[in-house]
């Protein structure tokens, strides 16, 4: 663990400062001025859950469990936002018409979904299907082994994602290539085929990567943990831009969907889809900052994803 | 109940932390099949495949064995262990053979005293080869590989009480294979959803019960344990019994559901009960009572007001193992800065010791440690802001007969012993 102690120094102990005024102080929502408190510290963990899944560098294959767990503290908040906005009429989130109500309603869409890729090759359970009468050779659940590689490699593209992170976001979208092409090796030998393709194009967009400033990183530093501890950085925006008064269900379903822009199949890639992702990030990104910054931003290009999507986004911004 | 103990405190060599997840684990003491001699304890380790093995008949005897294709076999004095030990790589489980080599030939006729090969043409005379002593040698030969069963990554093996067949366990599947039969193995539990999306939860350890072997258990990340029985199905969806406890509403949080999710479960020497370890606690069950756990131990209950910042730093998701004494009356656990804790379900007594390097001079008695939680801090108390979440204690083992344990710290093995009047 790069976190030695609780109270760390520096940048980590502001955070912590801020957020030990939180800790323990559990409040049902009901309490009329602990609400604040409450809200506070549920946007707080719902944002330190999509760093988690979409920051995250793992230098190992990421844990299931933990994915999972992430993902249920996500649905979780989800649920309960999604009750809070029901019982408030005036909340935009009735404004937007079916695709917003996407992530609403659909739970595929709700938490970034870590693992909620469209398979391209179908999860053939249906010959490994549990039979009451027989045992099942473990062998024939090995169909699911495509699964293995669209569970884990989407979480790493989709770390384009993180907000307030500008400058380090080439970075991560190189280092999650590479890290498809280490999962490569591990996986079966139609994964590799399919992973070959995106595997060239990452070569591409790799050299470029380092070159970016790493702004928002304080200093050259190793790699690995050192996203969580910009975090401090990130939280320190939020809270000064009026982070309360921003809160609107249209900000957290505004990051849901921009995560959900950079899901990102590379077993269904076309050659050009690696490629295709680089000029899309810089713009989302700005998108990304939007809601934190409280400026409207426009997209300064046409994006390269489903027009209903771009639709959503733009009734969005418009509503805000 | 153990409470002052001298220690033994065994260094690897190696930068590398040796007792890390997913692949480090401790234990179990293995022993030599049917002999009453001394046990050993041995574990896997991080990067790469090492097993450190022991043997605890004096104690400073330790050998570090690295499992890679060319095992190099390091010892520190004399050690031996023949037995096996198993091992798992991320999806692959192998099973070694540890054994010793005390003696080897001298005098060969063709080869000379470096192995080279002589020229016959030289050979002017026959001699039998003869046995000669050596430096005790321990090397491990790996005897089978289990491979290509598991999609995600193993976190539970379990050896059945019929010695033929073992069990191992991944977030979706556990499958039971044969020891002799490396290319298949069969599908007892899957829990893996038809739709991805809708997975919720996973498989977090297994073990099969130490008489009984057609039966097993599995925990989960809800919190829940499931008790199957293979004689009902083949695919042991359907559990024979289910243990949840009912959530304690005055504790309610958003980190609930994570601290429940239950990192270890093991049953008790005597197949009644199984005890299971969730972040906060050790709770220990009655197999007879599904519906709560019979009793429930306070670990590091402090650390209930930093969950969010556990969170935050990944600590809340550390596995930790728990273990059974001998007799089942004491269980033990480790904790944050080196601590682990030991309880004693009879006296209802606890303790908190340390492991590390300035405590623990050979032969130095443990002294109880305390964490103070809030208000004043006595002397030699450590307040829960100074603890060092980069050393914990995941890993301990005891010894199914005697008063010894062993705890991993890190880089660091620590054999502790009762203390001898």
């Amino acid at each position: 663990m790069y976190t030695r102690y609780m109270l760390g120094k520096g940048g980590k102990r502001k955070f912590d400062e801020h957020e030990d005024g939180l800790e323990g102080k559990i409040v049902s929502p009901s309490d009329g001025p602990s609400k604040v408190s409450y809200t506070l510290q549920r946007q707080t963990i719902f944002n330190i859950s999509l760093m988690k899944l979409y920051n995250h560098r793992p230098l190992t294959e990421p844990s299931l469990q933990k994915t999972v767990l992430i993902n249920n503290m996500l649905r979780r908040i989800q649920e309960e936002l999604k009750q809070e906005g029901s019982l408030r009429p005036a909340f935009p989130a009735s404004a937007p018409p079916a695709a917003a109500a996407d992530p609403l309603g659909s739970s595929s869409r709700e938490a970034p979904p870590a693992f909620s890729q469209p398979a391209p090759a179908p999860c053939e359970l249906g010959g490994a299907a549990a039979l009451e009468a027989c045992l099942t050779p473990a062998s024939l659940l090995e169909d699911d082994d495509p699964d293995t590689f669209c569970t884990s490699s989407p979480s790493a593209p989709a770390r384009l994602a993180p907000p307030a992170l500008l400058p380090p976001e080439k970075d991560s979208f190189s280092s999650a290539l590479d890290e498809i092409e280490e999962l490569c090796p591990t996986s079966t030998s139609t994964e590799a085929a399919e992973a070959d393709g995106p595997k060239g194009d990452s070569s591409s967009g790799g050299p470029g990567a380092p070159q970016r400033p790493e702004g928002l990183q304080e200093g050259g530093r190793p790699e690995d943990p050192k996203l969580m501890d910009s975090l401090p950085g990130n939280f320190e925006i939020t809270a000064s831009t009026g982070f309360l008064t921003d809160l609107t269900l249209d900000d957290i379903l505004f990051a849901d969907i921009d995560t959900s822009m950079y899901d990102f199949d590379p077993c269904t890639s076309a050659s050009g889809t690696a490629s295709k992702m680089s000029p899309v990030s810089a713009d989302d990104l700005l998108k990304t900052l939007a809601p934190y910054s409280s400026q409207p931003v426009a997209p300064s290009q046409p994006f390269k994803m489903d027009l209903t999507e771009l639709d959503h986004i733009m009734e969005v911004l418009v509503g805000s | 109940m153990l409470l002052s103990l001298p220690a033994l405190h065994l260094q690897t060599s190696e930068h590398h932390p040796l007792f890390q997840l997913p692949h480090g684990r401790l234990g179990p003491w293995c022993s030599p099949t049917g002999s009453p001699a001394p046990l050993s304890c041995e574990t896997g380790c991080g990067e790469g495949t090492w097993i450190l093995v022991c043997r605890l008949l004096v104690p400073t005897q330790v050998s570090l064995l690295s499992m890679e294709e060319d095992i190099d076999t390091r010892k520190i004095n004399n050690s031996f262990l023949r037995d096996h030990s198993y091992a798992t790589e991320d999806k692959t489980v192998k099973l070694w053979k540890v054994s010793e080599r005390d003696k080897r030939p001298e005098g060969y006729n063709l080869k000379d005293e470096e192995g080279r090969l002589r020229d016959p043409a030289t050979i002017t005379t026959l001699r039998v080869p003869v046995l000669r002593p050596m430096d005790l040698m321990v090397e491990a030969t790996p005897r089978r590989v289990f491979a290509n069963a598991h999609t995600y990554h193993i976190n539970s093996i379990s050896v059945n009480s019929d010695y033929e067949t073992y069990m191992s366990a991944d977030d979706l599947r556990i499958n039971l294979w044969n020891f002799e039969i490396t290319n298949q193995s069969f599908n007892i539990v899957d829990i893996k959803p038809a739709n991805m999306e809708e997975l919720t939860e996973v498989i977090t350890a297994a073990e099969f019960h130490p008489h009984h072997c057609n039966t097993f258990v599995y925990s989960s990340s809800k919190g829940t344990i499931r008790l199957c029985d293979m004689r009902a199905s083949a695919l042991c969806d359907r559990h024979t019994k289910f243990f949840e406890e009912p959530e304690d509403p005055s504790n309610r949080s958003f980190f609930s559901e994570i601290i429940s999710s239950i990192s270890d479960v093991k049953f008790s020497h005597s197949g009644r009960y199984i005890m299971t370890r969730d972040y906060l606690t050790v709770k220990v069950w009655d197999l007879n009572m599904e519906n709560r756990p019979i009793e429930t131990y306070q670990v590091h209950d402090y650390l209930r007001s930093k969950l969010c910042s556990l969170y935050e730093n990944d600590c809340i998701f550390d596995k930790f193992e728990c273990v059974w004494n001998g007799s089942d009356s004491v269980i033990m656990t480790g904790s944050y800065n080196n601590f682990f804790r030991m309880f004693d379900r009879n006296t209802k007594r606890d303790v908190t010791l340390e492991a590390s390097r300035e405590n623990s001079k050979p032969r130095a008695i443990l002294k109880p440690r305390k964490v103070c939680v809030g208000g004043k801090r006595r002397k030699d108390e450590i307040s829960v802001d100074s603890l060092d979440f980069s050393k914990k204690i995941l890993h301990t083992a005891w010894h199914p007969s005697e008063n010894i344990i062993a705890v991993a710290a890190t880089n660091n093995l620590y054999i502790f012993q009762d203390k001898v009047n």
